[in-house]
């Protein structure tokens, strides 16, 4: 139902939209300030990043990371605590809800990309990845080389779709909402492949049911580095929030973070290359 | 003279930037018309379905005899109360495995999404236009079949010649209603990635991240589609009004 609930959003923010002067004009840390809640949109498929696990719990290494580190900042700017409350956003929802004022922060798994500035802000890059392909062990499909004329799934809404269809237009792509529909027309054999950033299948194999038959394939076809994103033209609001993020680096804390998810013990073992690392560092301004 | 104090500007640009040229720029217009006719070929395969399990289920809930009037009750009240995402998805992914591995492979290679779509929206709607055509069918006086079954008419052609003909003049108001449905429906399929007029909306939405002219684009096409339907079937019901039964709302001239 979460999906249908994604396009009653789009089509609430489309007739508010519309009508005058209901888009957001105060801005967001008067807001938050005002109701004492930083509301975040996030997802609820994409693990480790945003996902309801085993215990019925929102968590994962984006939300992780509003908690820690941006919401400290933000309660310090403000001089008073805040609560942080999660909603449901997929790539064709995520926009008009931060528009519409209906999320305040964009905390998954979005990749900055030109295009998407041109609506919305991003704060500071917090993970790299690229596309590549989940697929049955021993399938032929080796990479973006390989796909001609094989079915490929991916998710819609997505950079890769938008990659595949210029890169490998022929390739017959079929274009889900969401990750879980997806992953099982892969089981089931509808599709042959599934294609999403890289980190995301990781995160999909680890909690398949039989981890051992899926592999992921193929070089990175495209650079995904994901921000946070934000109303446009906000810039007190983003500096809040690049604050609590390059805070974090700084002091380690945000490695931290990426460790309990991503390290030798975390859920989904992925360790941080060196120039990743130096990147992160290498993004942070001086106080 | 302005100073070199901070100036503390109310910020315009944080309302939503509408840019209206991402709508015919790019290949917008075209995945908008390959979106309207998949909607269309989907619609209309759909409600030829529909069309026949309603006619179908409809009348038989009307016959006297009780296997028939109870086989189109199972079929009418299992279809309709459970909702039509459950549908798409049962046709997609649970129906597949249950043929044979070779039908599986080929329906795969075949769009089997789009045929998977036409099941559930077709099964289901038709569940609905059942029920429609059951209320026309018991609009009609129950002495006109007794009177053609006694003129030697057997009960098939009883319905056929006389129950059907004028049922179906009575329920065109409802049945468009459901057809209007049944159009609108049609973009659940986009869960099981059939690229309809709703799908392809949200890829503008993709290259371009602007939602809110997408949509738009979309929310007026399927108003143009559903008024024109609509009035073309006021059309028809004034045509077919029968004289005394109904009148298309209107004394004829």
């Amino acid at each position: 139902m979460r999906r249908l609930m994604g396009l009653l959003v789009a089509l609430t923010v489309l007739v508010a939209g519309v009508g005058p002067g209901a888009a957001q004009q105060k801005s967001t840390l008067d807001k938050i300030g005002e109701t004492g809640t930083l509301t975040i949109g996030t997802r609820t498929g994409s693990p480790p990043f945003a996902y309801v696990n085993a215990k019925n719990e929102w968590v994962g290494f984006s939300i992780d990371l509003v908690d820690e580190l941006i919401k400290p900042a933000i309660e310090k700017k403000l001089g008073k605590t805040i609560k942080i409350e999660k909603k449901e956003s997929t790539p064709p929802t995520r926009i008009p809800l931060l528009s519409s004022g209906a999320v305040d922060l964009i905390a998954e798994t979005m990749t900055d990309t030109r295009t998407r500035r041109e609506s919305v802000d991003f704060s500071l890059t917090f993970f790299v990845t690229g596309a590549q392909f989940l697929v049955k062990k021993g399938s032929p499909i080796k990479g973006i080389k390989s796909i001609d004329g094989k079915r490929i799934a991916a998710q819609q809404g997505s950079t890769n779709a938008r990659i595949l269809r210029e890169r490998a237009p022929k390739a017959v792509l079929r274009e889900f909402p969401d990750q879980p529909a997806a992953f099982q027309a892969l089981v089931q054999g509808q599709v042959d492949a599934y294609t999403n950033d890289g980190i995301q299948l990781a995160g999909l194999k680890s909690k398949a049911q039989n981890p051992a038959q899926w592999e992921i394939v193929g070089d990175f076809y495209s650079y995904e580095p994901y921000g946070m994103a934000m109303r446009k033209g906000d810039a007190d609001f983003r500096n809040v929030v690049n604050a609590g993020l390059m805070e974090g680096i700084e002091s380690g804390k945000f490695f931290e973070i990426y460790d309990k998810w991503f390290g030798p013990k975390g859920e989904l073992p992925y360790p941080m290359s060196p120039q990743v690392r130096s990147f992160m560092l290498l993004q942070v301004v001086p106080k | 003279m302005r100073g070199f104090g901070v100036e503390r500007v109310a910020a315009p640009s944080m309302r939503y930037q509408f840019n209206w040229s991402v709508l015919w720029t790019g290949e917008s217009g075209a995945w908008l018309l390959s979106g309207l006719i998949t909607t269309l070929e989907l619609s209309a395969a759909a409600w030829l379905l529909a069309a026949v399990l309603g006619v179908v289920s409809g009348a038989l809930r009307t016959v006297r005899f009780a296997p028939l009037r109870v086989a189109a009750t199972v079929y009418v009240e299992f279809f309709r109360n459970v909702p039509l995402l459950v549908w798409m998805f049962f046709w997609y992914f649970a129906v597949p495995p249950l043929l044979p591995v070779e039908v599986q492979g080929w329906l795969f290679a075949h769009g089997l999404e789009f045929w998977a779509a036409v099941c559930a929206l077709g099964v289901y709607s038709g569940a609905r236009f059942s029920e429609v055509l059951r209320s026309g069918i018991q609009a009609i006086p129950r002495t006109q079949l007794e009177a053609s079954v006694a003129s030697g008419l057997t009960t098939f052609q009883s319905y056929r010649y006389v129950v059907l003909p004028v049922a179906l003049r009575l329920i065109i108001p409802p049945g468009t209603n459901e057809s209007l449905n049944l159009l609108k429906n049609s973009s659940v399929a986009l869960t099981i990635s059939v690229a309809e007029l709703t799908f392809q909306t949200r890829q503008i939405e993709t290259y371009t991240a602007k939602a809110i002219e997408a949509l738009t684009a979309g929310t007026l096409i399927y108003l143009v589609l559903c008024i024109s339907i609509a009035t073309i079937m006021a059309w028809v019901e004034r045509r077919t009004a029968i004289p005394g039964l109904i009148t298309g709302g209107r004394r004829r001239r």
